[in-house]
Order: structure tokens, then sequence, then C-alpha cells
């Protein structure tokens, strides 16, 4: 299968800051020999080169729909990159120490563009709260409370948080499988619907830049844009805590209607749920790496 | 470069945020417009021979520019290459918009910026940072400003 290589590698290279990089030992293919490589992630795109000043990467492991682990190695702080296809390569890394594995492993899991999405909508979500609320606070007196859905939302994130914290210092199971909590597909259907109704009724004049953009549109694509936002053609660039009287970018289109198309990682639309099950991953791995520390 | 391809042709059987089939033409001088089955899945356009199973290729959506050259026809071009169009016909005015609109949502740096604008926006309006509760406001993806850690920063 063909791939855009060049412009990869450009990708890898260019000035968009990278989320994370860093030396790690990256098992050989055919070898069992660990080569020490510098590793750069963008996005959902691990790169990683031959040496730290290499211009151009070796290869690339494209990261979405895998899984992290800890992994039975001789080497130590070792972790392994897994996906969920037939014949599929796993990928064994080894940090240099237990920092680095942890900080590996916490920045690989959730590394993914359907996480990102979910990060992305939840705060959308929380914006719009907020500005009806805003609203409501105007046409309502005395400071009645206005009825909203933030509440029962916030509620539910906050229990979640606790329960997670509590059990996760007893739990011993290894999370080898990768398998996530199975959450029924149906309340997460009635959620989006939830949600997808309750924007389409709302009646509050908040004013939504409409997805379609005019003719010129390429001029400001964001793809373009240098990352630092000095450009000024991105509204949403952020200078000093500027923002007022800034247009929102334009926003992915709700769904209508149930169909959450399953992301390829843990398949879960609920952000909290997921973020949860992220966290207890990582703090699962952390205990498993404990108990499995030799006694000095 | 070397990429895991049997992973990415398993990510191409993904459900998609955009399917269609439409006139592609490649960036070579010479290429002719060819129907493709075209896929928007996450950051990666996949274009398939109509009927094929496996894709004949992916491009990864990040660092290009999408621009429309007519009523019906979009380009996609790499900032590396910029002359290096790559063009594909719709059937409507309509669907071609659509497909604009979606390419350029569909890159992971276009929704990190959205994210630092709603991260903003709500620190703004609530004093408050709304990645705190979630335990992840250190992380460097979800970084507001421009400075971001270096290569020389990270372990």
């Amino acid at each position: 299968m063909k791939l855009n290589e060049r412009s990869v590698a450009h990708y890898a290279t260019c000035d968009s800051p990278p989320d994370k990089t860093g030396f790690l030992f990256k098992k050989g293919e055919r070898n069992t020999a660990y080569h020490r490589r510098w590793f750069v992630l963008k996005g959902n795109m691990l790169f990683y080169f031959e040496e730290r000043e290499s211009r151009e990467p070796i290869g690339v492991i494209v990261l979405e729909g895998c899984t992290v682990e800890l992994c039975e190695s001789s080497e130590e702080f070792a972790f392994a990159v897994k996906f969920d296809c037939a014949k599929a390569r796993t990928y064994k890394m080894s940090a240099e120490n237990q920092v680095g594995m942890e900080s590996w492993v916490k920045a690989l899991s959730r590394a993914s563009f359907d996480y990102m999405r979910l990060v992305v909508k939840e705060l959308e979500k929380q914006l719009e709260e907020i500005q009806e609320a805003g609203v409501c606070g105007m046409a309502v007196a005395g400071g009645t409370p206005c009825k909203s859905k933030s509440n029962r939302r916030n509620q539910v994130v906050r229990s979640r948080s606790g329960a997670s914290s509590s059990s996760s210092s007893s739990s011993s199971s290894s999370l080898s499988s990768g398998a996530p909590p199975q959450y029924s597909q149906k309340n997460l259907q009635d959620e989006m619907q939830n949600n997808a109704g309750s924007s389409k009724e709302n009646g509050v004049a908040w004013s939504k830049v409409p997805v379609t953009l005019a003719n010129g549109y390429s001029e400001v694509a964001s793809s373009s844009v240098p990352w630092d936002g000095s450009a000024g053609t991105g509204p949403w660039s952020v200078t000093g805590g500027g923002v007022d009287g800034v247009r929102p970018p334009p926003v992915p289109p709700r769904r209508r209607g149930a169909s959450l198309e399953s992301p390829v990682s843990p398949g879960t639309g609920c952000f909290s749920k997921l973020h949860d099950w992220y966290g207890r991953e990582v703090e699962e791995l952390r205990v498993e790496w404990l108990q499995n520390q030799p006694v000095n | 470069m070397r990429f895991n391809e049997k992973e990415l042709v398993h990510l191409s059987r993904q459900p998609s945020e955009r399917a269609a089939e439409l006139g592609m033409r490649g960036p070579k001088r010479g290429d002719v417009v060819k129907k493709r089955l075209v896929k928007l899945v996450v950051n990666f356009l996949f274009y398939f021979r109509t009927d094929e199973e496996e894709p004949i290729g992916a491009l990864l959506l990040e660092q290009c520019r999408v621009e429309r050259e007519d009523s019906h026809t979009f380009s996609i071009a790499f900032l590396d290459e910029a002359e290096r169009k790559y063009l594909f016909e719709c059937d409507t005015e309509e669907q071609c918009g659509e497909w604009i609109d979606s390419i350029i949502q569909a890159s992971y740096e276009f929704m990190r910026k959205n994210l630092v604008f709603y991260r903003t926006e709500i620190h703004r309006l609530t004093g408050k940072d709304p990645l705190e509760q979630y335990g992840i406001s250190d992380e460097a993806r979800f970084q507001v400003n421009s400075l971001q850690l270096t290569s020389r920063d990270t372990l």
C-alpha cells in the first residue's frame, strides 16, 4: 500500500511541536537485539530516528488503535505497543529508567486521534453549558440555578474518579489483554441521542460559527498555520489571553441520531469513562511493575 | 521509511467519517482521473479501487492544504511539496464542500488547536482549567502556549 511517505517524513521533522521525544531501545524486527533510537511522538504517529540529529526518520509507527502494555522481557523498563489486528507486529521497547517508561506508556496510550477527539468534544460541551448557564443566569432573577445537564454530568464524573482511585490500590490484575471494560453500547448511544437532541433544541442564541467555510478558506486552512500562532491567520491563536471577540474554530457537526462510529481503540463515547479507563490502565501498570520488582 | 502497513490497512477498514466514490487524480504530470473509493478515517485518507478490500494507498492529512479548485473539485497538497496536488472530483457542489470541511477537520493538529481554544475560553470564563479534573493538564499535547517542551527537555 502506498503512503505519502515524503510528506509524512516532513511532518516528523517540521517545526510543529512534538508531544514527546527521547531515547528508547527498540527491539529489531527479525533479530532480538535492542537498538537505541531517537523517538519523536507527534499526534498519533511515533517516528524513530537512527540518531537524534538524523534528518529523516528510519520509520514510523501509526499508533491509532494500539494498546500499550508492560511486557515480560530481559530488558528492564520494557513495554510493548500492540495492535488488535491479525498478524500484527508487537513493537517492544524499553526505556532507560522507571520514570521514562511510565512517561512513555502514558503518552503513547493517549496518542490516538480518537482520544483527542473525545477531549475536544468534552470541552466543546462544557463550553456550551457555560454559555447556556450564562444566558440563563441573566434571565432568571434571584440566582436560581438554571436547569442544565451540567450538574448531573459533573456528579457522575466526580463519583467515577473516586471509585477508580480507591480500586486501583488494591487492584493487581495485569492489563495484559488490553480488553477495555465492556460499556453497554446502548447506554452510550442514549447519551449521544440526548446530546444530539439537546443541541438541536437549544434555543439559546449562542452564535455558532457556521461549519461551511467561505472561499479563500485555503488561506486560513488550519493545517498550514504555523504552530506558534503568531501568523495571526488562525482566529484561535492565543496571545497572552486576549481571546475576546475571537471566533471559535469551526466545530465538527454534531451527529444526528445515535450512530457512534466506534473508535478503533477502547470503544466508548463517554469521555469520563474513557479517561478513567486510561487512568486505571496506567495505575495498574504501575502497581504491576512495583510488584514485580525484585526484593533487594 | 518503514511504516506498519498491516495496521494501517486494518485502520482503513474501520468506520469512516466520510466515504464516497470520487474521481481522483494523482499529483504527477500525466496522471489521469480515475474512479476511486475514497475513505476518511481519523487523519488518513484511504483510496481503493472500487470493490477492492485493500486500499491502493493512504494520505496522512497533516501539514496539508485543502483548496476548492472549482465548483465540484477540491485538491489536497502537502506543504513540503505544495505544487503537487491531488485532485478529487465530486458529484455535486455540496458534496465537494462537505469533503473539504471534513478533511480540514481531520488533522490532529486542527483538533489540538480547537482544544487549546476551548481550554482557554473555559478558563477565561470560569477561572478554572477544564482539564484539571481529569488530571491531564500537564500533558504536552494540551498545552496552550507555543512554548512546548523542546526535544531537549523530554525524557
